[in-house]
């Protein structure tokens, strides 16, 4: 049981059976697939017979026998995706990996699935690649989304890509904007807030750009550096509200010109960041 | 006019409302203050008994009343079962509450466990709700933070604890027997009832099972009152049901009603009617393994007993509806494909069933279907119904005999004319 924080069950032994999904899903998620000696060492482990692990590891989807591919697709073929031509975005799939749905390719890139229904309808036809969710796909986006696939959802291309655009910020404190026109970040005018971590204490400049994680700064921050943020007019700290949803460190908060809030984790190296532009959670 | 009542989607629309700060700020935590403040646990039953809450995950059971089959003088641990495994296709309303609000579900389980004396609650959530995962757990932290959750909460000297449970892929996982064997670590094999759950449930202890929406609006009953609750919807059907609108409208989404408004005011006023400018054909009420209803049908007033009086059911309140160029063969035939992958295999009628149904539409679809198939579907669908172990079965035979019954004449075209669907696309069982 690994699951939250939450302390675990106190109870009898019998609760410890409860583990074996999430062993599973360890183990798949370490190797991709679920390796006949990982089951074996299961077996022996947890004391179920090897039988009951199979029974288990073939009934539910998430878990394969074979190894999967690096990234894994899923397209949609529920109700209401099909009736928005879901089967139009996985035929494409296909035609462009060159693998029927439930194969890999050979390079071991992509494993191609269908699957009904991800929760999604009203934004069908749904694809989702390594968990992050594409919605309203259609058969020209699929070309693009194996590439970004390809490069790691992380990594964005500037100016060609969709999900990065330029945005104003201003101090959620004094409201004074923090936009540095002089000082350019990937060819845009940047955002300055002052920093401080350890004994250092200078400027930083941000990407203004939604999606790219470019910055420039008097000091080099060093990788995994929790780092404090503040405005350098009024001198506030920038606290976000809320701790990183991807590390669990907290977050700095700026409020995005024409409404919303985005937050950046202030650890360097976490891409970890929320934006919400009039109540929308993107 | 159709108008929205939100009330576990109130707080639509606010920002970062996933977020302790945010949801206090709104009036959150108060309902589980009052209830452990001034309430007795047989009083939190009684209030949600007096309301009139019904289970909004399929069944539509009285949720008071499941509360209080738990023995009470039962030595041991009690478990909650929170059922976030929202599988059905067409619904999306549980993943919304825990992707936007989970506070609202996190409260109104601690209210339950306080109300029924539970011990531990588990939050069975999807496999592919990552996101949704993540922001259960993320509140479940800020709670135990705040002493919301673990030892002693707000010095009331009860005490329960959360912890969140993936599943791994199973549509079937979302039965409530089937969630329970799947929590414990096994396949999700639905169990015989009785015993049933509320006396002898995750590893036979006794176990309340409710699905998220039912939790999430358990806060809003302590906080306004049973009577508040009871003043809306109908005379059986009492309270608001998140609507899951999606297939051929102009604007799917989730909306949340009072129930007993109009089918047709879901679809034309709130979704804006049926895309390019088409007429609707007929729609599933609640999810895709209810009954479709024809569009004459769309006036019929959406609460539990006046869906159940047209021939279906109001399910999970999954509203998918479909335009006058929609082929209901082969959309009947995509769903059984549904049912026959997700089947369990436990029992015969509905491991072989779909399976055969499905054969029988392929071939109608490749222009090889026979006059008397109709009459071979409709037979194995009374084979399935009410003889399967759990209530899947029955679930699979909604589309199959409701479209045979409604456009019969569609069916035989294909059959007599040897008409062939064009597949674009065949999935391959995996
Ligand atoms: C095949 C099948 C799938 C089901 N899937 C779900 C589901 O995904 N989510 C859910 O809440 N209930 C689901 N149910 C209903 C549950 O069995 C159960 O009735 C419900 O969780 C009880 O909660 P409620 O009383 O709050 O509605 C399903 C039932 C069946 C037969
Ligand atoms: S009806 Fe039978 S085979 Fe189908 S899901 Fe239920 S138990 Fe499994
Ligand atoms: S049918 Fe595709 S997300 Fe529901």
């Amino acid at each position: 049981m690994d699951h939250n924080d939450a302390p675990m069950a106190t109870e009898t032994q019998d609760e410890d059976h409860d583990g074996l999904i999430s062993i599973l899903e360890r183990i798949q998620a370490k190797y991709n697939y679920l390796p006949q000696e990982a089951l074996r060492e299961v077996s022996e482990e947890t004391g179920r017979s090897l039988v009951d692990i199979y029974g288990v590891a073939t009934f539910y989807r998430a878990f394969s026998l074979k190894p999967r591919g690096k990234h894994l697709v899923s397209v949609c073929l529920g109700t209401a995706c099909h009736v928005r031509g879901g089967p139009m975005i996985a035929e494409e799939f296909e035609r462009q990996l060159g693998v029927c749905a439930g194969e890999t390719t050979p390079d071991k890139e992509f494993t191609l699935e269908t699957v009904n229904c991800l929760g999604a309808c009203a934004l069908g036809p749904i694809v989702t690649v390594d968990g992050r969710y594409f919605t309203k796909v259609g058969t020209a986006a699929v070309k693009k989304i194996l590439k970004q696939a390809k490069e790691g959802l992380g990594k964005v291309e500037i100016g060609t890509d969709e999900r990065v655009f330029p945005m104003e910020v201003n101090c959620p404190r004094c409201n004074h904007s923090l936009m540095d026109t002089d000082h350019l970040v990937d060819g845009h005018p940047s955002i300055r807030v002052t920093v401080s971590f350890g004994k250092m204490h200078g400027w930083l400049c941000l990407s203004s750009l939604y999606g790219s994680y470019n910055v420039t700064s008097e000091y080099p921050i060093p990788e995994n550096t929790v780092a404090y943020f503040f405005c350098p007019h009024c001198h506030g700290e920038l606290l976000g509200a809320s701790d990183c949803p991807e590390c669990g460190e907290p977050m700095v908060r700026m409020i995005v010109r024409g409404g919303g809030v985005v937050q950046i984790c202030s650890r360097r190296g976490c891409k970890g960041h929320t934006l919400d532009v009039d109540g929308v959670n993107l | 006019m159709t108008e929205l009542t939100k009330v576990v989607m109130r707080l639509d629309g606010v920002a970062d409302a996933h977020r302790l700060d945010v949801y206090e700020a709104n009036g959150g935590y108060s309902a589980l203050r009052k209830a452990l403040g001034e309430m007795k646990p047989q009083e939190v039953i009684d209030e949600v008994k007096a309301s009139g809450l019904r289970g909004k995950g399929g069944a539509g059971f009285p949720a008071g009343l499941k509360w209080s089959f738990v023995p009470q003088d039962h030595p041991g641990p009690k478990y909650l079962a929170c059922n976030a495994d929202e599988g059905e296709p067409g619904t999306f309303k549980d993943r919304w509450i825990i992707e936007n609000n989970p506070h609202e579900m996190i409260e109104g389980c601690i209210i339950c466990a306080y109300a029924v004396g539970l011990s531990h609650i588990y939050v069975y959530c999807r496999g592919e709700f990552y996101e949704g995962k993540r922001k259960i757990e993320q509140a479940a932290k800020e709670a135990y933070a705040k002493g919301y959750l673990g030892e002693n909460i707000l010095g009331s000297g009860f005490s329960t604890h959360l912890t969140v449970h993936t599943g791994a892929g199973s549509y079937e996982c979302g039965e409530e027997t089937a969630l329970l064997t799947s929590m414990e670590g096994g396949r999700g094999h639905p169990k015989i009832k009785p015993p049933f759950p509320a006396s002898e449930g995750a590893w036979r202890k006794p176990t309340v099972i409710n699905n998220v929406e039912t939790l999430a609006t358990v806060p809003a009953v302590i906080t306004q009152g049973a009577q508040w609750h009871a003043g809306m919807g109908t005379e059986k059907s009492k309270g608001v049901k998140m609507v899951c609108v999606s297939g051929h409208v102009e604007r799917p989404g989730i909306y949340e009603v009072e129930f007993g408004v109009p089918a047709s005011g879901i679809i034309n006023d709130l979704a804006g009617g049926v895309w390019k400018g088409r007429q609707l054909k007929g729609y599933f009420p609640g999810g895709s393994s209810t009954p479709v209803l024809p569009a004459e049908k769309a006036d019929v007033l959406y609460d539990y007993e006046s869906i159940a009086e047209a021939g279906s059911m109001l399910g999970s309140g999954a509203l998918i509806a479909f335009d006058n160029e929609t082929d209901v063969v082969r959309m009947a035939e995509v769903i059984t494909r549904f049912y026959a992958w997700e089947s369990c295999g436990k029992c015969t009628p509905c491991r072989e069933g779909t399976r055969w149904m499905l054969q029988i539409y392929e071939r109608i679809l490749n222009g090889g279907g026979r006059m008397d198939d109709l009459e071979l579907l409709l037979s194995i669908c009374n084979n399935l119904e009410f003889k399967s172990f759990c209530p899947f079965g029955d679930a699979a035979v909604g589309v199959v005999r409701s479209t045979i019954n409604l456009y019969r004449d569609e069916y035989e075209e294909y059959i007599r004319e040897h008409k062939v669907y064009r597949r674009r696309f065949v999935p391959v069982k995996h």
